[in-house]
């Protein structure tokens, strides 16, 4: 070929190129595309929904919206714990690098460490990974500091630092019923108590925000994809706890801790006897909810002061921390003692093997089938002859295990089980712990009652407080068996009730007949003067009750030291009984100079509860009861502007002693103020135109004084006493376990100072062993 | 074995005596300017295709830009450029002679081999090889002139040789040569899918140039076997075709971005998400307005808008075979074939990529896909089968 005949000369197509191309246009002009279409169905069409449900999974992020936590309430309405919301505030390295300038970082930290009081250095740290998108600097946040955070961003335009809503849990009594209410975990997720218990209700249902976003998570620009499903608040609570009932509860016990050197824990129960309703429930040392990983300060103190190794005080911490956070009234199981004998008592009753008129010999010991040595009463002398209401007064061991024997093994058994404690409750908490008892075959061996007699007055086994609770308020109830309870009503975010608790009872297990036998009998513990209850006395209502002594068998078990445990479960009014409470004392100490001894120790304690709470509940005083020496405080009346002589009349009316300072003819002043309560037979004084003393007084060691001693020595200082506890007498074994202002504190004269008289006679009182 | 060789007297509609006449006419007129009427269906298709390319491009490639510039149109107003430019570029390739295009055939083969040299020296790396030159304001890869050089000079030689393409001496070896010569400079940046294409069309250009087939179908199963070969032992081109068997398992690393596109494609459905609607092309899916363009187009107008689009394409190229079996001028009719053969070769490999039918190759689908350069050659290239249509009368 030259290239000349390219030029000049055509050259066409041939038969054979036509050939060739028409097969060259059939390929990829029409094969080629039928194969790709095809694909394009089976991807597009036949497998559109994986595709499609992978493509989705992987571009939609939901974000959660917390729904609001619903708060709970005592049984007045009154919060116990609330939401409220806040702030997390989080950086996130790798829009860092992304947005950001280079020199911003420092800038960052520095003004969030700023603004947060969060360490510089920590956060400097966290930008370190670069290729996290969630780095958290603070959660929880007040919303001041959320919005000086906002601002910080606004003003910087920052993509790194995100502000996102949170809820926070607020309690706002602190400690109070910490043990029943519980507390949430950092994800809002209730971990002890109600909280726990009652998750579900209060968590609510959580909204959902479901964007699509792109690959960073980032959401897409110029784009409508976001849905939004509302959160629904969670609902909230109802107690039956009511919060001034727990707050004397508590107040109570830790007097008592204070009083008697309590080694190892107070805990206390008032139930409502007819319904099973907690009134109030604690274990001291308790914790406060709103920093609830804090040990109690004054365990730390005592712990610091153990001179333990710094490994030996860590584990320590951490066990009281567990500890301060156990509701041992339903959840350690103990061996109850001689408040036991309440049970004891109504069985024989019940089971007509025993009456009031029966009359029981104590010489100290009882031989019983299957055990070579006596068993022992407490009092090592005997009690003598009684009546089965003196032998319940005096807690007399002999006297019950012959009404256990009487019983018998296999009926007593029998009333264990129905008295509800073989199971649990079924108290609306987490945690309830379980009981001790011989099996069945051992207990009702007849060849050997050793078991059934110990078991008579309360020892061999272990039981909670709570199942003790349970059931002595079904002895004071008629005889029925009450589930115990702490929520009253769950109702939701508008206030609608949703579920309300009505009482359940679960059987009746004594006759009405027997339970107002019983009431009367334990009415005497308190109420006679040689009963072992006397201690636990309120001057005006019908107390009844029983002590009880018992060794803390656990402590014993491990670690060989005896260790007692001393209680008082008491009820009132004893003819138609409405409050049951029941005290523990966990090792009290032997040095407060008080007998180690249900009666003497925890029983005033149950006492100050319900003179605390019984007016408080809208219980009616008995004034009937104790006559005109049952009263042993009067309301001083005001008589500021009377004339003298009328003002002198007035007072010495009603039982005063009256010294008048001043020559005037008008009462200018008074000591003590106007409507407080002190002892019958105080001086009180009338300032006619001279004026009262402005002086400040120190407050003396009261504690082991008898009350005609300690009325002294306040009249003397120009302070007035009041009593409580056991009615104030002259008696030498009368003395003062408690006053209501702390030795050495300062105050005003004329200051009225509350003492607890209680009965320290270790010749009547059950004590230890 | 002459007579094959002879001018058809029924060949086309028309007959041969018109043709003649027309051709001798068209070719005493002017020696450079290509006069007589353009073809009007095949611009209409270029002109649509590429408009709907230059859409897509936008729709496609905004999120990315926005992310990364902050400027979601940076990359849809480059290419609009180009493809202005390319419509400029095309109609003034169209008034180009074939004549003239053969005479300098041989000179472009030589410098795009030259070309193809000069990258291994002063090239652009970029993903592990050297495809790019840069010439400042743009880049762009020689073996795109390659490609059109292959087809320029093979059409050439097939014309130069057309008497004896059927023995191995004009109809293989010097195409064999320049291939072989090519072939080794690819392989050395390393450029995979230009070899195939180039190797492809080659293969074409000789085959529509009437070499012999069972020499041919000799040298397709050599090749084959090398290319099996290669692909067994190979290990970045072996890791490839795991994840085209089976993406999922190889999700989060070589399978991550023929998962997205085969996400993009599937969640299409059968009629989109609505243009600008994709979700894939927010980072998910890398390449999105570049070998991935189509996945996007998929994923946003369905099944209906990607076989439409296909349509289209199918349309041009039919029209450009068409084109190719009514000129009267061999060389024309062969510049023809292998423009769009190596048009459909593209578009091909390039769908069959996004939707997994072959394991990925890193081929740009024509017209649509982001890249100045490729889109001044295409449409260059859609100039040269113009030029060629204003000699056609009986269109």
């Amino acid at each position: 070929m030259k290239k000349k005949n390219n030029i000049i000369k055509m050259e066409v197509p041939n038969k054979g190129m036509v050939g060739r191309t028409l097969s060259l246009m059939v390929v990829f002009g029409i094969v080629a595309f039928i194969v790709l279409v095809l694909q394009l169905y089976k991807v597009q069409i036949r497998d559109h929904e994986l595709y499609e449900s992978n493509a989705v999974e992987q571009q939609v992020r939901d974000t959660t919206i917390s729904a609001n936590r619903g708060a709970i309430y005592d049984r007045n309405m009154n919060t116990l714990a609330i939401s409220a919301t806040v702030s997390t505030v989080y950086i996130s390295p790798a829009e860092l690098i992304m947005y950001e300038e280079e020199d911003m970082r420092v800038m960052i930290s520095s003004r969030l460490s700023e603004i947060l009081g969060v360490d510089y250095d920590s956060i400097e740290s966290k930008w370190l990974d670069t290729k996290s998108w969630y780095k958290t600097v603070a959660v929880k946040i007040e919303s001041e500091l959320a919005d000086q955070v906002r601002d910080f961003k606004n003003e910087y335009d920052l993509k790194s630092v995100h502000i996102v809503p949170d809820t926070k849990r607020y309690y706002p009594n602190g400690s109070l019923a910490s043990q029943i209410i519980g507390f949430v975990g950092v994800d809002n997720t209730g971990l002890e108590g109600i909280e726990a218990v009652y998750d579900k209700y209060l968590q609510g249902t959580s909204g959902r925000i479901v964007r699509v976003a792109n690959e960073k998570g980032v959401d897409l620009p110029y784009s409508g994809y976001e849905n939004y499903y509302d959160a629904s608040d969670g609902d909230s609570l109802v107690l039956t706890v009511d919060d001034r009932v727990q707050h004397y509860l508590e107040k109570n016990l830790a007097q008592a801790i204070e009083d008697y050197q309590v080694q190892d824990g107070a805990m206390g129960i008032v139930m409502d006897v007819k319904t099973g309703a907690v009134l109030g429930m604690s274990s001291l040392p308790n914790y406060d909810l709103n920093n609830y990983l804090e040990v109690n300060e004054d365990t730390l103190s005592k712990l610091a002061e153990q001179g333990l190794s710094e490994g030996e005080y860590n584990d320590a911490v951490y066990d009281a921390l567990l500890k301060q956070w156990r509701n041992r009234i339903i959840s350690d199981s103990y061996e109850p003692g001689s408040t036991f004998k309440i049970i004891t008592l109504a069985m024989g009753l019940e089971e007509g093997v025993v009456s009031e008129n029966d009359s029981f010999y104590c010489d100290g010991t009882v031989m019983v089938k299957g055990r070579a040595e006596p068993i022992h009463c407490w009092s090592r002398d005997g009690h003598g002859e009684q009546t089965l209401a003196e032998a319940a007064q005096h807690s007399c061991n002999p006297a019950f295990v012959n009404i256990a024997l009487a019983v018998g093994a296999e009926r007593f058994y029998d009333y264990i089980e129905a008295f509800g404690f073989f199971g649990s409750t079924g108290i609306d908490l987490y945690g309830e712990g379980s009981s001790i008892w011989w099996t069945e075959d051992v207990f009702e061996d007849r060849t050997n009652h050793s078991q059934l007699a110990a078991a008579a007055f309360g020892q061999t086994f272990t039981i909670t407080p709570l199942q003790l609770i349970t059931a002595v308020s079904a002895v004071a109830n008629g005889g029925y068996l009450m589930e115990p309870y702490v929520v009253s009503k769950v109702i939701d975010s508008e206030g609608n009730v949703v579920e309300n608790h009505e009482p359940t009872v679960l059987r009746q297990v004594i006759s009405e007949e027997t339970s107002k036998r019983a009431c009367a009998i334990l009415e005497t513990v308190v109420g006679s003067p040689g009963g072992t209850g006397k201690n636990a006395y309120v001057a005006g209502y019908r107390v009844a009750g029983k002590t009880g002594t018992s060794t803390d068998t656990i402590t014993e078990a491990e670690t060989g030291k005896k260790e007692y445990m001393v209680s008082f479960v008491g009820f009132a009014p004893a003819d138609d009984p409405e409050v049951a409470v029941l005290v523990i004392l966990d090792n009290p100490g032997g040095e407060s100079g008080i007998y180690a001894s249900g009666g003497v120790m925890a029983a005033p304690v149950v006492g100050n509860i319900m003179y605390d709470v019984l007016p408080y509940l809208g219980v009616e005083p008995d004034l009937g009861i104790d006559g005109e020496s049952g009263i042993y405080e009067i309301k001083v009346p005001n008589v500021k502007t009377y004339d003298v002589a009328e003002a002198k009349a007035t007072m010495e009316n009603l039982g005063f002693k009256v010294k008048v300072v001043g020559n005037g003819s008008e009462v200018t002043d008074q000591a003590p103020h106007a409507n407080v309560s002190i002892a019958p037979n105080s001086t009180v004084v009338i300032y006619a135109g001279e004026a009262k003393p402005d002086k400040i007084v120190k407050v003396e060691t009261l504690n082991g004084m008898s009350y005609r001693q300690a009325k002294a020595v306040l009249e003397q200082d120009g302070l007035f006493i009041r009593s409580m506890g056991v009615p104030p007498s002259d008696a030498l074994t009368i003395v003062v376990a408690s006053q209501s202002i702390s030795p050495g504190s300062e105050v005003a004269y004329g200051t009225v100072i509350q003492v607890t008289l209680i009965d320290n006679d270790s010749s009547i009182m059950e004590g230890a062993g | 074995m002459a007579s094959e060789y002879d001018f058809p007297k029924n060949y086309g509609k028309g007959n041969g005596e018109t043709a003649k006449e027309n051709n001798l006419r068209d070719y005493s007129e002017s020696r450079f300017i290509n006069r007589g009427r353009i073809d009007l269906p095949f611009l209409v298709l270029t002109v649509l295709i590429l408009t709907v390319g230059v859409i897509m491009v936008f729709s496609a490639s905004f999120a990315r830009s926005y992310y990364e510039t902050g400027n979601a149109a940076g990359v849809f107003l480059r290419q609009l450029i180009f493809a202005v430019g390319g419509v400029a570029l095309m109609m003034v390739a169209s008034r180009v002679k074939p004549k003239t295009i053969r005479r300098y055939s041989r000179l472009l083969m030589i410098v795009s081999v030259g070309l193809l040299a000069l990258v291994l020296i002063i090239g652009v790396i970029g993903g592990g090889s050297r495809r790019w030159i840069n010439l400042g304001f743009t880049t762009f890869q020689p073996s795109e002139i390659t490609k059109l050089a292959v087809i320029l000079y093979f059409a050439s030689m097939a014309c130069r040789y057309k008497d004896d393409m059927k023995t191995w001496k004009y109809g293989i070896i010097p195409f064999g040569f320049w291939l072989g010569i090519i072939v080794v400079l690819l392989g050395l940046e390393p450029h995979f899918s230009a070899i195939i294409i180039i190797c492809l069309v080659g293969g074409i250009m000789m085959y529509a140039g009437g070499s012999n087939i069972k020499h041919l179908a000799l040298i397709v199963i050599a090749g084959g076997a090398l290319l099996l070969l290669v692909l067994l032992t190979g290990g970045y081109t072996s890791e490839r075709i795991a994840a085209w068997r089976d993406p999922m398992a190889e999700k989060l690393g070589d399978g991550w971005q023929i998962v997205q596109s085969l996400y993009a494609v599937g969640s299409g459905g059968l009629l989109g998400l609505g243009l600008g609607q994709s979700i894939q092309k927010h980072m998910y899916l890398p390449e999105e307005h570049n070998d991935y363009i189509f996945a996007i187009v998929c994923e946003e107008l369905g099944f209906v808008g990607a076989v439409l689009i296909l349509l289209l394409f199918a349309l041009l190229i039919i029209r450009g075979y068409w084109l190719a079996l009514h000129t009267r001028d061999r060389y024309s009719s062969l510049i023809v074939i292998g423009i769009m053969t190596l048009l459909a070769i593209q578009v091909f490999l390039n769908v069959a990529v996004v939707t997994n039918l072959i394991p990925s190759t890193g081929i740009s689908l024509p017209f649509f896909s982001y890249g100045g350069t490729a889109l001044l050659m295409q449409m260059a290239e859609m100039g040269i089968v113009l030029g060629v249509s204003r000699n056609i009368d009986d269109k």
